[in-house]
């Protein structure tokens, strides 16, 4: 490794570190693999795996939403591994790598024998193709831009087992992002086909190089992914090597909570998915264990669009912040695997800064800043100001955990307050039209998971997510540091002024750290997730 | 031969109206299928690049063509693709049609099962209270919502009594629970005109006539009630299509089987217009042929009807007793 590598590296792992302390009050972090158990990992057998929802697209970098994430996560390969515990940056199917000063150019020395399951070798031609869709698109076959891939400009394939990447402008990002899922290496084959090929009906269609390959789909209901025999490149830092463990794994798509929660109780299946809160008391009073690994990128929180004239005044902001009861919800709703936001970042995000003091419930405090604003108690409670009632609108979000009793929750709270929040549900048609509109929705409740500091400029930059349809140049220019700054301590602090930004201009509300969920049979040993929390089944075996 | 070839033609038209309706009224939603797949949140686009990608997939060709393209399509038997997916909308039809098939007709056969055991049970009973608590079952199964019935039955014989699993059933245990969640509610209406259907023909003076001869309560009931009583239950069934649709969406999402219920319901959620369109249609085509069944079995059930078909021949009187009943 080059010395630039290493203090990257080096970097890297201070950073995971003061996560890591930071994460102290969060959950147990899921059992290491296979080590951690007394017994001998054993060979063979099936998994049932029940997941929630059907997958939509195995593209990979639109593997964010989690059924999708599930499946193009065992069977792609990436550059890089993310260590999900110290979230270090290691090797897998790339041995080593050099980054430039201004990180403008990535060079990856590649693994030799590493082979796409179609047998076609993964060479540095191979790789440079992938990253050339994922970094610039493809708008012929309706392949999208990685949100995770900033300012990529071209690769350049020096031999077969070496490849460069150029940037246009730094992206320090750009190393964190060649392990996530949204990167998953796939045959260049695969990556000739349209975006529709990537969808169901097609899943075995898919080529990557990683543990698993699909063998079988029933369109909408079912996967069956078997083991392939020759896999021999795990990341080395795994005490695990070879193939995996399991032979086949079923994954039955089963959208009724109380039947995937009965299936495992009832012992026809091994291992679910989203364990809602309201039932993870009965998995664990019935002897399965829970897992809630965290997503650690942006809370679950509420986001003011500043744009919709009601919100304009930063005192109606603050006095909306303060006058949310997160830990309530939490207790209400919610268990322990959520805890209660003290950032807009969770606490096991890379560059999370504390920002209680800016989110203290406190409704006395927001009283007077109504006041101060203007907005006096009207007849009903609500309070209104020349003639408006401070009445403001925010759709049930469908992705989001419990969403609906949330703002429910939420809305009685601001109701005490002299503020009415009406919480609406819509057809999937009106809701993907009014969230773009900051007077239909100038409440937006949303998260969003990744183990980089780059996640926070996808959701708020106005060139990525923009939930808060902001038109603010600062808080673009604040974002663009994080992304762009080589030096990984200003990176850092970049970071920070960014929570800062927000939790001053009380841009958001944030409520609670988001986990996954995970419930599984005491026998299913070597449960892992990849650093945001989607289920990995390399180290997974049958004690039975 | 004449009649035959109007019916068909007033199917083709229904199916036609059925078929434009539904295109507008898709048309008419707010937002659309590529916009809700795109702006997911989850896949992090942004505005430039939904815009391209909308370009890509040339949404904004005028109304008119599409209609012409859409329809042009389903004449030469093809559906389009799925919008949140990609998949050609013929495959996952040709997935899930068999699936809700097998579920609808074997739970329609159990749901005739036990409509005639309940109408007949509670015919023949001699206890007052008997006879009142069968007759007060079909309300009762007509209110019971199928998701809650479905989730019941899996917790009770999957989950407690584990008499047949849920999870990765064969395909023969894998409708039993379905079948019977789907069953309930749809035997309710045909156990209710049955039982009517029954009271009214038992009051018919050819009855009395019959028990006069010294006839026994049950014969009555198999010879001469029942065949009677077929005929306004056999209208029913063609309502009752409705019926089985609707439960299998709701049984379908419920046991996470593959069908067109399932599929209709994700693509509601998604919005997915080629989907959509293509079930429509085909559901309006499983109607059409239904009740097109219902009216040529009519003449084969009922000889007054026969004779009506045949010839020019008025209806019959309202007066006429009921022959096959007065023949025994």
């Amino acid at each position: 490794m080059s010395r630039i590598t290493r203090t990257l590296a080096a970097a890297t792992a201070a950073l995971a570190t003061a996560a890591l302390l930071a994460a102290c009050a969060g959950t147990a972090a899921p059992e290491a693999g296979g080590g951690a158990d007394s017994a001998t990992p054993v060979s063979g057998g099936t998994l049932t795996y029940l997941e929630y929802q059907a997958f939509t697209n195995l593209y990979p970098p639109q593997a964010g939403f989690y059924p999708n994430g599930a499946v193009v996560g065992n069977v792609a390969a990436r550059l890089t591994y993310q260590n999900p515990e110290s979230l270090e940056i290691e090797p897998w199917i790339a041995d080593s790598w050099e980054v430039n000063a201004d990180a403008t150019e990535y060079t990856f020395t590649l693994r030799d024998g590493v082979t796409f399951s179609d047998g076609t070798p993964v060479d540095a031609a191979a790789v440079a193709k992938n990253f050339d869709v994922y970094g610039l698109g493809n708008k012929e076959l309706a392949l999208t831009i990685s949100e995770a891939i900033n300012n990529y400009a071209s690769s350049e394939v020096v031999d077969a087992s070496t490849v460069k990447f150029h940037f246009s402008a730094p992206a320090p990002g750009f190393l964190q992002a060649t392990s996530t899922i949204n990167s998953g290496i796939l045959s260049p084959a695969t990556l000739d086909l349209p975006l529709e090929k990537f969808g169901a009906g097609n899943a075995a269609a898919i080529i990557g190089a990683g543990p698993f390959v699909i063998s079988d789909e029933k369109l909408g209901t079912e996967l069956t992914f078997t083991a392939r025999d020759d896999y021999d490149w795990a990341p080395p830092s795994l005490t695990h090597q070879g193939r995996a463990y399991l032979d086949k794994i079923h994954l039955i798509v089963t959208p009724e909570d109380s039947v995937r929660i009965g299936g495992l109780t009832s012992g026809q299946a091994d291992y679910v998915r989203y364990v809602q809160a309201f039932d993870e008391a009965a998995v664990e009073s019935a002897g399965f264990t829970l897992y809630g690994p965290q997503t650690r990128g942006v809370n679950n929180s509420l986001n003011l669009r500043f744009t919709n004239p009601l919100l304009s005044d930063l005192r109606v902001r603050q006095a909306l912040v303060a006058g949310v009861n997160a830990q309530e919800i939490v207790d209400t709703l919610f268990t322990s695997n959520y805890p209660v936001a003290t950032s807009s970042l969770s606490s096991t995000a890379l560059g999370y800064k504390d920002e209680s003091e800016h989110l203290a419930f406190d409704p006395k405090k927001s009283a007077k800043l109504l006041d101060a604003a203007g907005w006096t108690e009207g007849a009903d409670g609500i309070r209104e100001k020349d003639g408006t009632r401070l009445s403001l609108d925010v759709y049930e979000a469908k992705p989001q955990p419990l969403s609906k009793q949330t703002l429910e929750l939420v809305s009685q709270q601001l109701k005490a307050i002299g503020v009415e929040l009406n919480v609406k549900a819509a057809d999937a048609g009106s809701y993907a039209e009014d969230i773009k509109d900051p007077l239909k929705t100038p409440l937006y409740h949303s998260m969003v998971g990744r183990a980089d500091l780059d996640v926070i400029k996808s959701q708020f930059h106005t060139k990525n997510r923009n939930v808060l349809l902001s038109n603010d140049t600062k808080l673009d220019a604040l974002l663009e540091t994080v992304a762009s700054e080589p030096d990984p301590a200003k990176r850092l602090d970049a970071d920070a002024a960014v929570q800062d930004y927000l939790a001053e201009q009380a841009y958001v509300i944030p409520l609670f750290e988001e986990p996954q969920v995970y419930g599984a049979a005491d026998y299913v040993k070597g449960v892992e997730f990849e650093s945001v929390g989607r289920p990995v089944f390399y180290d997974v075996w049958l004690n039975k | 031969m004449k009649h035959v070839l109007a019916r068909i033609g007033q199917a083709a038209v229904v199916l036609f109206v059925a078929f434009a309706a539904t295109f507008v009224l898709l048309q008419a939603l707010p937002g659309d299928a590529l916009m809700i797949k795109f702006e997911n949140p989850e896949l992090g686009l942004s505005v430039e690049q939904i815009a391209a990608l909308r370009e890509t997939y040339g949404v904004d060709i005028p109304l008119p063509q599409q209609f012409w393209h859409t329809l042009s399509g389903f004449l030469a038997g093809d559906f389009g693709y799925s919008i949140q997916s990609g998949t050609p909308v013929t495959q996952m039809l040709a997935e899930a049609a068999p699936q809700t098939i097998t579920l609808a007709l074997t739970a329609f056969l159990l749901a005739v099962l036990i409509a005639v055991s309940l109408a007949f049970l509670s015919s023949l009973t001699r206890f007052a209270w008997l006879r009142g608590f069968l007759r007060g079952l079909p309300g009762v199964f007509v209110s019971v919502p199928v998701f809650w019935l479905g989730i019941v039955l899996i917790q009770v014989f999957s989950f407690q009594l584990k008499v047949v699993p849920v999870i990765g059933a064969d395909p023969l245990q894998g409708l039993i629970l379905p079948v019977l969640t789907l069953a309930v509610p749809i035997s309710a209406p045909l156990a209710q005109i049955l039982v009517r259907s029954i009271d009214e023909v038992e009051l018919a003076p050819f009855v009395s006539v019959v028990r006069a001869k010294g006839a026994s309560r049950r014969r009555v009931l198999w010879n001469n009630v029942a065949k009677n009583a077929i005929l306004p239950t056999v209208t029913i069934a063609g309502v009752l299509l409705g019926e089985l649709i609707g439960g299998a969406v709701v049984t379908e999402t419920v046991f996470g089987r593959t069908g067109i219920g399932r599929l209709t319901e994700q693509a509601v959620s998604a919005q997915d217009t080629p989907v959509l369109q293509a079930i429509v249609v085909l559901s309006a085509l499983a109607f059409v042929l239904t009740n097109l069944a219902v009216d040529l079995l009519y003449p084969v059930l009922d000889p007054r009807l026969r004779r009506l078909s045949r010839g020019n021949a008025r209806p019959a009187p309202a007066a006429t007793p009921v022959l096959e009943g007065a023949a025994a």
